[in-house]
Protein backbone atom coordinates (compact mmCIF):
# COMPACT_ATOMS: atom_id res chain seq x y z
CA UNK A 1 0.00 0.00 0.00
CA UNK A 2 1.26 3.32 -0.84
CA UNK A 3 2.69 5.41 2.28
CA UNK A 4 0.47 8.04 2.93
CA UNK A 5 1.23 11.37 3.48
CA UNK A 6 0.29 13.58 6.31
CA UNK A 7 0.86 17.68 6.83
CA UNK A 8 0.88 19.09 10.44
CA UNK A 9 0.85 22.83 10.85
CA UNK A 10 2.05 23.90 13.76
CA UNK A 11 4.11 26.41 15.84
CA UNK A 12 5.02 24.77 19.28
CA UNK A 13 8.62 22.31 17.72
CA UNK A 14 8.32 20.28 20.65
CA UNK A 15 4.46 19.39 19.32
CA UNK A 16 5.32 18.43 16.13
CA UNK A 17 8.30 16.68 17.10
CA UNK A 18 6.41 14.00 19.43
CA UNK A 19 3.41 14.04 16.12
CA UNK A 20 5.62 13.49 13.60
CA UNK A 21 7.83 10.94 15.29
CA UNK A 22 4.53 8.89 16.42
CA UNK A 23 3.57 9.24 12.83
CA UNK A 24 6.58 8.22 11.53
CA UNK A 25 6.72 5.01 13.26
CA UNK A 26 3.52 4.15 12.00
CA UNK A 27 5.12 4.54 8.26
CA UNK A 28 3.56 7.84 7.64
CA UNK A 29 5.56 10.45 5.85
CA UNK A 30 5.22 13.71 7.53
CA UNK A 31 5.48 17.03 6.28
CA UNK A 32 6.06 19.78 9.18
CA UNK A 33 5.00 23.79 8.93
CA UNK A 34 5.55 26.09 11.83
CA UNK A 35 2.98 28.70 10.28
CA UNK A 36 -0.15 28.98 8.56
CA UNK A 37 1.52 30.65 5.24
CA UNK A 38 4.19 28.06 5.03
CA UNK A 39 1.65 25.04 5.41
CA UNK A 40 -0.79 26.90 2.60
CA UNK A 41 2.22 26.95 0.38
CA UNK A 42 3.18 22.87 0.76
CA UNK A 43 0.07 21.92 1.07
CA UNK A 44 -0.87 23.28 -2.23
CA UNK A 45 1.83 21.85 -3.91
CA UNK A 46 2.13 18.51 -2.35
CA UNK A 47 -1.07 17.56 -1.62
CA UNK A 48 -0.93 15.73 1.32
CA UNK A 49 -3.48 12.70 2.37
CA UNK A 50 -4.91 14.54 5.41
CA UNK A 51 -3.68 17.76 7.51
CA UNK A 52 -3.67 18.14 10.96
CA UNK A 53 -3.86 22.63 11.68
CA UNK A 54 -3.58 23.82 14.95
CA UNK A 55 -5.35 26.98 15.30
CA UNK A 56 -3.27 29.56 16.57
CA UNK A 57 -0.42 30.43 14.34
CA UNK A 58 1.84 32.99 13.19
CA UNK A 59 1.19 34.96 10.16
CA UNK A 60 -2.05 32.92 9.26
CA UNK A 61 -3.81 31.04 11.74
CA UNK A 62 -5.42 27.49 11.59
CA UNK A 63 -8.88 28.62 10.90
CA UNK A 64 -7.87 31.01 7.76
CA UNK A 65 -5.57 28.60 6.68
CA UNK A 66 -8.66 26.13 6.67
CA UNK A 67 -10.66 28.27 4.65
CA UNK A 68 -7.60 28.71 1.80
CA UNK A 69 -7.37 25.13 1.52
CA UNK A 70 -10.80 24.67 0.81
CA UNK A 71 -10.90 27.72 -1.26
CA UNK A 72 -8.95 25.07 -3.59
CA UNK A 73 -11.74 23.55 -5.55
CA UNK A 74 -9.66 20.75 -6.80
CA UNK A 75 -7.57 19.02 -4.17
CA UNK A 76 -8.05 21.44 -1.34
CA UNK A 77 -12.34 21.01 -1.17
CA UNK A 78 -12.06 16.71 -0.41
CA UNK A 79 -9.11 17.00 1.35
CA UNK A 80 -9.64 15.25 5.19
CA UNK A 81 -8.93 18.05 7.77
CA UNK A 82 -8.05 17.75 11.99
CA UNK A 83 -8.40 20.50 13.80
CA UNK A 84 -5.89 20.09 16.91
CA UNK A 85 -5.97 22.63 19.01
CA UNK A 86 -6.37 24.04 23.05
CA UNK A 87 -9.22 26.41 22.11
CA UNK A 88 -12.21 24.46 22.33
CA UNK A 89 -14.56 27.48 22.17
CA UNK A 90 -17.88 27.24 20.45
CA UNK A 91 -17.44 29.31 17.89
CA UNK A 92 -14.20 27.73 16.39
CA UNK A 93 -15.90 24.62 16.50
CA UNK A 94 -19.36 25.37 14.88
CA UNK A 95 -16.88 27.93 12.28
CA UNK A 96 -14.76 25.11 11.20
CA UNK A 97 -17.73 22.71 11.12
CA UNK A 98 -19.17 24.61 8.65
CA UNK A 99 -16.09 23.85 6.28
CA UNK A 100 -16.05 20.03 7.46
CA UNK A 101 -13.55 19.25 8.95
CA UNK A 102 -12.91 15.37 10.10
CA UNK A 103 -13.02 16.33 13.47
CA UNK A 104 -11.92 18.84 15.94
CA UNK A 105 -9.59 17.50 18.68
CA UNK A 106 -8.17 19.20 21.94
CA UNK A 107 -4.89 18.37 22.47
CA UNK A 108 -5.20 17.98 26.55
CA UNK A 109 -7.81 15.39 25.53
CA UNK A 110 -5.92 12.95 23.17
CA UNK A 111 -3.28 10.41 23.60
CA UNK A 112 -0.80 10.06 20.41
CA UNK A 113 -1.60 6.65 19.96
CA UNK A 114 -5.63 7.62 19.44
CA UNK A 115 -4.34 10.73 17.64
CA UNK A 116 -2.63 8.22 15.49
CA UNK A 117 -5.89 5.75 15.09
CA UNK A 118 -8.32 8.34 14.16
CA UNK A 119 -6.31 9.74 11.42
CA UNK A 120 -5.85 5.53 10.32
CA UNK A 121 -9.68 5.20 10.95
CA UNK A 122 -10.18 8.08 8.23
CA UNK A 123 -7.47 6.90 5.61
CA UNK A 124 -9.05 3.29 5.74
CA UNK A 125 -5.91 1.69 7.04
CA UNK B 1 -37.99 82.40 39.64
CA UNK B 2 -40.64 81.52 40.94
CA UNK B 3 -41.39 83.11 45.21
CA UNK B 4 -42.97 80.88 46.89
CA UNK B 5 -43.92 80.72 50.85
CA UNK B 6 -42.89 78.28 53.19
CA UNK B 7 -45.79 76.05 54.49
CA UNK B 8 -45.60 77.70 58.31
CA UNK B 9 -45.48 81.22 56.06
CA UNK B 10 -48.62 80.40 54.88
CA UNK B 11 -50.59 79.47 58.15
CA UNK B 12 -49.06 82.37 60.00
CA UNK B 13 -50.05 84.92 57.29
CA UNK B 14 -53.58 83.45 57.06
CA UNK B 15 -53.89 84.06 60.68
CA UNK B 16 -52.46 87.34 60.32
CA UNK B 17 -54.58 88.56 57.62
CA UNK B 18 -58.38 87.47 58.60
CA UNK B 19 -56.73 88.48 62.85
CA UNK B 20 -56.10 91.89 61.15
CA UNK B 21 -59.74 91.70 59.14
CA UNK B 22 -61.18 91.07 62.32
CA UNK B 23 -59.88 93.64 64.33
CA UNK B 24 -60.34 96.55 61.37
CA UNK B 25 -63.76 95.35 60.86
CA UNK B 26 -64.42 95.77 65.15
CA UNK B 27 -63.62 99.03 65.43
CA UNK B 28 -64.30 100.52 62.18
CA UNK B 29 -67.27 98.80 60.56
CA UNK B 30 -69.01 97.30 62.93
CA UNK B 31 -68.69 99.52 66.02
CA UNK B 32 -71.73 97.25 67.60
CA UNK B 33 -72.36 95.06 70.36
CA UNK B 34 -70.04 92.55 72.10
CA UNK B 35 -72.15 89.35 70.35
CA UNK B 36 -72.16 90.47 66.78
CA UNK B 37 -68.18 90.71 67.17
CA UNK B 38 -68.11 87.74 68.99
CA UNK B 39 -69.78 85.97 65.52
CA UNK B 40 -67.62 87.65 63.57
CA UNK B 41 -64.69 85.98 65.14
CA UNK B 42 -66.19 82.42 65.08
CA UNK B 43 -66.96 83.17 61.09
CA UNK B 44 -63.06 84.34 60.40
CA UNK B 45 -61.99 81.36 63.04
CA UNK B 46 -64.28 78.96 60.77
CA UNK B 47 -62.64 80.48 57.82
CA UNK B 48 -59.00 80.57 58.59
CA UNK B 49 -59.50 77.03 59.80
CA UNK B 50 -60.80 75.66 56.70
CA UNK B 51 -57.97 77.82 54.41
CA UNK B 52 -55.47 76.52 56.57
CA UNK B 53 -56.74 72.81 56.62
CA UNK B 54 -56.88 72.97 52.80
CA UNK B 55 -53.71 74.31 52.65
CA UNK B 56 -52.30 71.26 54.71
CA UNK B 57 -54.46 68.64 52.56
CA UNK B 58 -53.33 69.62 49.08
CA UNK B 59 -49.46 69.50 51.02
CA UNK B 60 -50.16 66.09 52.15
CA UNK B 61 -51.58 64.99 48.92
CA UNK B 62 -48.18 66.39 47.00
CA UNK B 63 -46.15 64.37 50.08
CA UNK B 64 -48.37 60.84 48.96
CA UNK B 65 -47.86 61.81 45.72
CA UNK B 66 -43.93 61.94 45.84
CA UNK B 67 -43.71 59.06 48.24
CA UNK B 68 -45.26 56.97 45.25
CA UNK B 69 -42.89 57.68 42.75
CA UNK B 70 -40.10 57.31 45.09
CA UNK B 71 -41.09 53.42 46.44
CA UNK B 72 -41.31 52.69 42.50
CA UNK B 73 -37.43 54.36 42.01
CA UNK B 74 -36.35 52.36 45.29
CA UNK B 75 -38.40 49.23 43.33
CA UNK B 76 -35.29 49.88 40.78
CA UNK B 77 -37.24 52.04 38.12
CA UNK B 78 -34.12 54.62 37.69
CA UNK B 79 -35.83 56.79 35.21
CA UNK B 80 -38.63 57.47 37.13
CA UNK B 81 -38.86 61.45 37.66
CA UNK B 82 -41.40 63.37 39.16
CA UNK B 83 -42.90 66.65 38.09
CA UNK B 84 -42.87 69.78 39.91
CA UNK B 85 -44.75 72.79 39.38
CA UNK B 86 -43.92 74.64 42.18
CA UNK B 87 -41.20 75.76 43.68
CA UNK B 88 -41.95 75.27 47.30
CA UNK B 89 -40.31 72.96 50.22
CA UNK B 90 -41.70 70.25 48.23
CA UNK B 91 -41.05 71.61 44.55
CA UNK B 92 -37.50 72.00 45.76
CA UNK B 93 -37.38 68.36 47.55
CA UNK B 94 -38.49 67.07 44.18
CA UNK B 95 -35.78 68.80 42.51
CA UNK B 96 -33.77 67.88 44.62
CA UNK B 97 -34.55 63.96 43.62
CA UNK B 98 -34.70 63.86 40.23
CA UNK B 99 -31.51 65.16 40.57
CA UNK B 100 -29.89 61.96 42.82
CA UNK B 101 -31.88 59.61 40.29
CA UNK B 102 -29.96 61.16 37.11
CA UNK B 103 -26.55 60.93 39.10
CA UNK B 104 -27.67 57.26 40.69
CA UNK B 105 -28.49 56.52 36.87
CA UNK B 106 -24.99 57.41 35.27
CA UNK B 107 -23.55 55.53 38.44
CA UNK B 108 -25.42 52.29 37.69
CA UNK B 109 -24.71 52.50 34.11
CA UNK B 110 -20.82 53.14 34.87
CA UNK B 111 -20.95 50.66 37.56
CA UNK B 112 -22.65 48.16 35.42
CA UNK B 113 -20.33 48.22 32.67
CA UNK B 114 -17.88 48.12 34.42
CA UNK B 115 -18.66 45.20 35.70
CA UNK B 116 -18.96 43.81 32.17
CA UNK B 117 -15.65 44.92 31.53
CA UNK B 118 -14.18 43.19 34.20
CA UNK B 119 -16.04 40.12 33.96
CA UNK B 120 -14.84 39.93 30.37
CA UNK B 121 -11.06 40.78 31.33
CA UNK B 122 -11.61 37.94 33.57
CA UNK B 123 -12.93 35.35 31.02
CA UNK B 124 -10.56 36.34 28.83
CA UNK B 125 -7.37 36.10 31.16
CA UNK B 126 -8.80 32.78 31.90
CA UNK B 127 -8.95 31.94 28.61
CA UNK B 128 -5.68 32.93 27.56
CA UNK B 129 -4.09 31.77 30.71
CA UNK B 130 -5.79 28.47 29.81
CA UNK B 131 -4.50 27.92 26.63
CA UNK B 132 -1.32 28.50 27.28
CA UNK B 133 -1.23 26.45 30.45
CA UNK B 134 -3.02 23.41 28.37
CA UNK B 135 -0.03 23.97 25.35
CA UNK B 136 3.06 22.20 28.08
CA UNK B 137 0.42 20.02 29.65
CA UNK B 138 -0.37 18.60 26.14
CA UNK B 139 3.46 18.53 25.27
CA UNK B 140 4.30 16.78 28.61
CA UNK B 141 1.15 14.47 28.04
CA UNK B 142 2.27 13.18 24.42
CA UNK B 143 6.16 12.85 25.43
CA UNK B 144 5.59 10.59 28.42
CA UNK B 145 2.78 9.11 26.65
CA UNK B 146 5.88 8.38 24.01
CA UNK B 147 8.39 7.28 26.77
CA UNK B 148 5.65 4.83 28.16
CA UNK B 149 5.04 3.02 24.75
CA UNK B 150 8.68 2.72 24.57
CA UNK B 151 8.98 4.44 21.34
CA UNK B 152 11.80 6.26 22.53
CA UNK B 153 13.46 2.76 23.74
CA UNK B 154 13.00 0.44 26.34
CA UNK B 155 12.16 1.50 29.79
CA UNK B 156 13.14 -0.70 32.99
CA UNK B 157 9.65 -1.20 35.04
CA UNK B 158 11.25 1.55 37.64
CA UNK B 159 10.89 4.26 34.94
CA UNK B 160 8.04 3.03 33.95
CA UNK B 161 6.11 3.64 37.29
CA UNK B 162 7.94 7.04 37.44
CA UNK B 163 6.37 8.11 33.63
CA UNK B 164 3.09 6.89 34.88
CA UNK B 165 3.11 8.79 38.25
CA UNK B 166 3.70 11.78 36.13
CA UNK B 167 1.21 11.52 33.55
CA UNK B 168 -1.19 10.86 36.29
CA UNK B 169 -0.06 14.39 38.33
CA UNK B 170 -0.32 15.72 34.44
CA UNK B 171 -3.74 14.65 34.15
CA UNK B 172 -4.19 15.94 37.38
CA UNK B 173 -3.42 19.42 36.13
CA UNK B 174 -5.19 19.04 32.64
CA UNK B 175 -8.58 18.34 34.63
CA UNK B 176 -8.11 21.31 37.10
CA UNK B 177 -7.16 23.97 33.95
CA UNK B 178 -10.48 22.60 32.41
CA UNK B 179 -12.50 23.07 35.76
CA UNK B 180 -10.91 26.72 36.19
CA UNK B 181 -11.94 27.23 32.76
CA UNK B 182 -15.51 26.04 32.90
CA UNK B 183 -15.98 27.79 36.57
CA UNK B 184 -15.22 31.21 34.42
CA UNK B 185 -17.57 30.59 31.69
CA UNK B 186 -20.24 29.63 34.19
CA UNK B 187 -19.36 33.04 36.08
CA UNK B 188 -19.27 35.19 32.92
CA UNK B 189 -22.68 32.95 31.84
CA UNK B 190 -20.88 32.25 28.60
CA UNK B 191 -21.50 28.70 28.34
CA UNK B 192 -24.25 26.85 26.31
CA UNK B 193 -26.82 24.52 26.43
CA UNK B 194 -27.27 23.00 23.79
CA UNK B 195 -30.10 20.06 24.24
CA UNK B 196 -30.44 17.50 21.42
CA UNK B 197 -32.47 13.96 21.16
CA UNK B 198 -29.93 12.16 23.90
CA UNK B 199 -30.39 8.72 25.45
CA UNK B 200 -29.92 9.37 29.29
CA UNK B 201 -28.85 5.79 30.35
CA UNK B 202 -25.96 5.81 27.86
CA UNK B 203 -25.13 8.87 28.90
CA UNK B 204 -24.80 7.65 32.72
CA UNK B 205 -23.35 3.72 31.27
CA UNK B 206 -20.84 5.97 29.54
CA UNK B 207 -20.04 7.93 32.41
CA UNK B 208 -19.60 5.15 34.71
CA UNK B 209 -17.70 3.54 32.10
CA UNK B 210 -14.73 5.50 32.93
CA UNK B 211 -14.95 4.53 36.84
CA UNK B 212 -15.47 0.65 36.29
CA UNK B 213 -11.53 -0.11 36.64
CA UNK B 214 -11.90 1.52 40.47
CA UNK B 215 -15.27 0.46 40.91
CA UNK B 216 -13.97 -3.19 40.61
CA UNK B 217 -10.90 -2.67 43.03
CA UNK B 218 -12.99 -1.66 45.26
CA UNK B 219 -15.08 -4.08 45.00
CA UNK B 220 -18.22 -1.90 45.01
CA UNK B 221 -22.22 -3.16 45.01
CA UNK B 222 -23.55 -1.37 42.38
CA UNK B 223 -27.52 -0.72 42.26
CA UNK B 224 -28.58 0.19 38.85
CA UNK B 225 -32.62 1.05 38.82
CA UNK B 226 -33.52 2.64 35.44
CA UNK B 227 -36.77 3.47 34.02
CA UNK B 228 -37.88 3.48 30.73
CA UNK B 229 -37.19 6.92 28.58
CA UNK B 230 -37.47 7.79 25.01
CA UNK B 231 -35.11 10.46 24.17
CA UNK B 232 -34.61 13.49 25.89
CA UNK B 233 -33.67 16.91 25.31
CA UNK B 234 -30.57 17.21 27.01
CA UNK B 235 -27.10 18.49 25.69
CA UNK B 236 -25.23 15.33 26.05
CA UNK B 237 -22.00 16.67 26.83
CA UNK B 238 -23.41 18.49 29.69
CA UNK B 239 -25.50 15.60 31.25
CA UNK B 240 -22.17 13.26 31.31
CA UNK B 241 -20.39 15.75 32.88
CA UNK B 242 -23.11 15.96 35.77
CA UNK B 243 -23.15 11.89 35.87
CA UNK B 244 -19.00 12.00 36.01
CA UNK B 245 -18.62 14.80 38.47
CA UNK B 246 -21.43 12.81 40.88
CA UNK B 247 -20.37 9.06 40.08
CA UNK B 248 -16.69 10.43 40.50
CA UNK B 249 -17.46 11.97 44.51
CA UNK B 250 -19.32 9.21 45.32
CA UNK B 251 -16.16 7.03 44.09
CA UNK B 252 -13.68 8.33 45.90
CA UNK B 253 -15.01 8.72 49.17
CA UNK B 254 -16.61 5.33 49.29
CA UNK B 255 -14.79 2.47 51.44
CA UNK B 256 -14.30 -1.09 50.32
CA UNK B 257 -17.28 -2.98 49.87
CA UNK B 258 -19.54 0.24 49.72
CA UNK B 259 -22.81 0.47 48.31
CA UNK B 260 -23.94 3.19 45.62
CA UNK B 261 -27.42 2.93 43.88
CA UNK B 262 -28.31 4.75 40.57
CA UNK B 263 -31.99 5.42 40.16
CA UNK B 264 -32.91 7.36 37.17
CA UNK B 265 -37.00 7.43 36.54
CA UNK B 266 -39.73 9.28 35.31
CA UNK B 267 -41.96 11.38 37.43
CA UNK B 268 -44.95 13.31 36.46
CA UNK B 269 -42.82 16.36 35.27
CA UNK B 270 -39.14 15.48 35.71
CA UNK B 271 -36.22 13.11 34.89
CA UNK B 272 -35.70 12.20 38.46
CA UNK B 273 -31.71 11.11 39.22
CA UNK B 274 -30.85 9.85 42.35
CA UNK B 275 -27.70 8.74 43.18
CA UNK B 276 -27.11 7.17 46.78
CA UNK B 277 -23.35 6.08 48.43
CA UNK B 278 -22.40 4.91 51.86
CA UNK B 279 -19.45 6.80 51.46
CA UNK B 280 -17.97 9.04 54.07
CA UNK B 281 -21.07 11.47 53.71
CA UNK B 282 -20.63 15.63 54.16
CA UNK B 283 -20.65 16.89 58.11
CA UNK B 284 -23.69 18.74 59.09
CA UNK B 285 -22.26 21.97 59.81
CA UNK B 286 -20.34 22.15 56.01
CA UNK B 287 -23.14 21.05 54.44
CA UNK B 288 -24.48 24.91 53.59
CA UNK B 289 -21.57 25.50 51.51
CA UNK B 290 -20.92 22.04 49.47
CA UNK B 291 -21.63 23.68 46.28
CA UNK B 292 -19.60 26.63 46.78
CA UNK B 293 -16.83 27.29 44.67
CA UNK B 294 -13.14 25.62 45.62
CA UNK B 295 -15.01 23.92 48.92
CA UNK B 296 -13.76 20.72 50.02
CA UNK B 297 -15.15 18.81 53.33
CA UNK B 298 -12.58 18.29 56.17
CA UNK B 299 -13.29 14.73 56.11
CA UNK B 300 -13.10 14.26 52.77
CA UNK B 301 -9.67 16.08 52.19
CA UNK B 302 -8.82 13.49 54.73
CA UNK B 303 -9.77 10.90 52.28
CA UNK B 304 -8.53 12.10 49.23
CA UNK B 305 -5.74 14.88 49.22
CA UNK B 306 -6.64 15.74 45.38
CA UNK B 307 -9.44 17.80 44.75
CA UNK B 308 -10.11 20.82 42.69
CA UNK B 309 -13.49 21.63 44.70
CA UNK B 310 -15.24 22.58 41.63
CA UNK B 311 -16.98 19.80 40.57
CA UNK B 312 -20.73 20.26 42.45
CA UNK B 313 -20.22 24.11 41.89
CA UNK B 314 -20.15 23.42 37.96
CA UNK B 315 -23.06 20.78 38.53
CA UNK B 316 -25.24 22.87 40.22
CA UNK B 317 -24.78 25.74 37.50
CA UNK B 318 -25.56 23.34 34.71
CA UNK B 319 -28.58 21.42 36.30
CA UNK B 320 -29.72 24.92 37.25
CA UNK B 321 -29.20 26.62 34.41
CA UNK B 322 -31.14 23.95 32.17
CA UNK B 323 -34.15 24.47 34.41
CA UNK B 324 -33.61 21.45 37.03
CA UNK B 325 -32.81 21.48 40.74
CA UNK B 326 -30.44 19.63 42.62
CA UNK B 327 -30.53 18.83 46.49
CA UNK B 328 -28.98 16.25 48.93
CA UNK B 329 -29.21 14.31 51.81
CA UNK B 330 -26.49 13.34 53.71
CA UNK B 331 -26.84 11.40 56.28
CA UNK B 332 -28.07 8.62 52.88
CA UNK B 333 -31.07 6.99 55.05
CA UNK B 334 -31.86 5.06 51.93
CA UNK B 335 -29.06 2.96 51.94
CA UNK B 336 -27.56 3.24 55.55
CA UNK B 337 -30.32 1.60 56.59
CA UNK B 338 -29.26 -1.78 54.93
CA UNK B 339 -25.65 -1.01 55.79
CA UNK B 340 -26.66 -0.31 59.23
CA UNK B 341 -27.38 -3.92 59.49
CA UNK B 342 -23.90 -5.13 58.59
CA UNK B 343 -22.30 -2.43 60.43
CA UNK B 344 -24.12 -3.17 63.87
CA UNK B 345 -20.90 -3.71 65.66
CA UNK B 346 -19.61 -0.15 64.42
CA UNK B 347 -20.86 2.66 67.05
CA UNK B 348 -23.25 5.10 65.26
CA UNK B 349 -21.11 7.71 65.27
CA UNK B 350 -18.10 5.75 63.39
CA UNK B 351 -20.42 4.60 60.93
CA UNK B 352 -20.47 6.39 57.58
CA UNK B 353 -22.86 8.46 56.68
CA UNK B 354 -23.32 8.34 52.67
CA UNK B 355 -24.75 10.77 50.71
CA UNK B 356 -27.83 11.04 48.05
CA UNK B 357 -27.72 13.42 45.40
CA UNK B 358 -30.99 14.24 43.33
CA UNK B 359 -31.45 15.82 40.58
CA UNK B 360 -34.46 16.40 38.47
CA UNK B 361 -34.73 17.68 34.98
CA UNK B 362 -37.67 18.84 32.85
CA UNK B 363 -38.92 15.88 31.03
CA UNK B 364 -39.35 18.65 27.95
CA UNK B 365 -35.40 18.57 28.18
CA UNK B 366 -32.78 21.13 28.91
CA UNK B 367 -33.91 24.81 28.33
CA UNK B 368 -31.72 25.67 25.59
CA UNK B 369 -29.28 28.72 26.49
CA UNK B 370 -27.20 30.25 23.52
CA UNK B 371 -23.53 31.33 24.22
CA UNK B 372 -20.01 31.57 22.70
CA UNK B 373 -18.43 28.63 24.77
CA UNK B 374 -18.77 24.82 25.62
CA UNK B 375 -18.24 23.45 28.93
CA UNK B 376 -15.48 20.76 28.71
CA UNK B 377 -13.97 19.65 31.91
CA UNK B 378 -14.99 16.06 31.62
CA UNK B 379 -14.45 14.30 28.52
CA UNK B 380 -16.89 13.79 26.52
Amino acid sequence: MAQKTILIAEDEIAMVEALSKKFEKEGFKVIKANDGEEALKIALESKPDILMLDIIMPKMDGMELLKKIREDDKWGAGVPIIMLTNLSDADNVSEAAKFQVYDFLVKTDWRLDDIVNLVKQKLNL
Amino acid sequence: MKTSFKLSDRILLIVVFFSTIFVLTSFFVIRGSLTQILALGGLIYILSFLTAYFISWSFSQRIIRLNFKMQEMAAGNLSQRVKSLKNDEIGQLTNSLNELMGRLQTGVAQDVSKHHELAKAKTDFVAIASHQLRTPLSIIKWYVDYLVAGDAGDINKEQEKYLKEVYKSNERLIELVNALLDVSRIDVGTFSIEPEPTDIIERAESALKKFMPEIKAKEIHLIKEYGQFPRLLLDPRLIKMVFNNIFSNSIKYIPRKGTIKISIKKTERDIYIKISDTGCGIPREEQPKIFTKLFRGINAKKIESVGTGLGLYIVKAIVEKSGGKIWFHSPSLELLLDAGEKDADVPLDKRNRGTTMNITIPLKGMRKKPGSKKLNSSEY
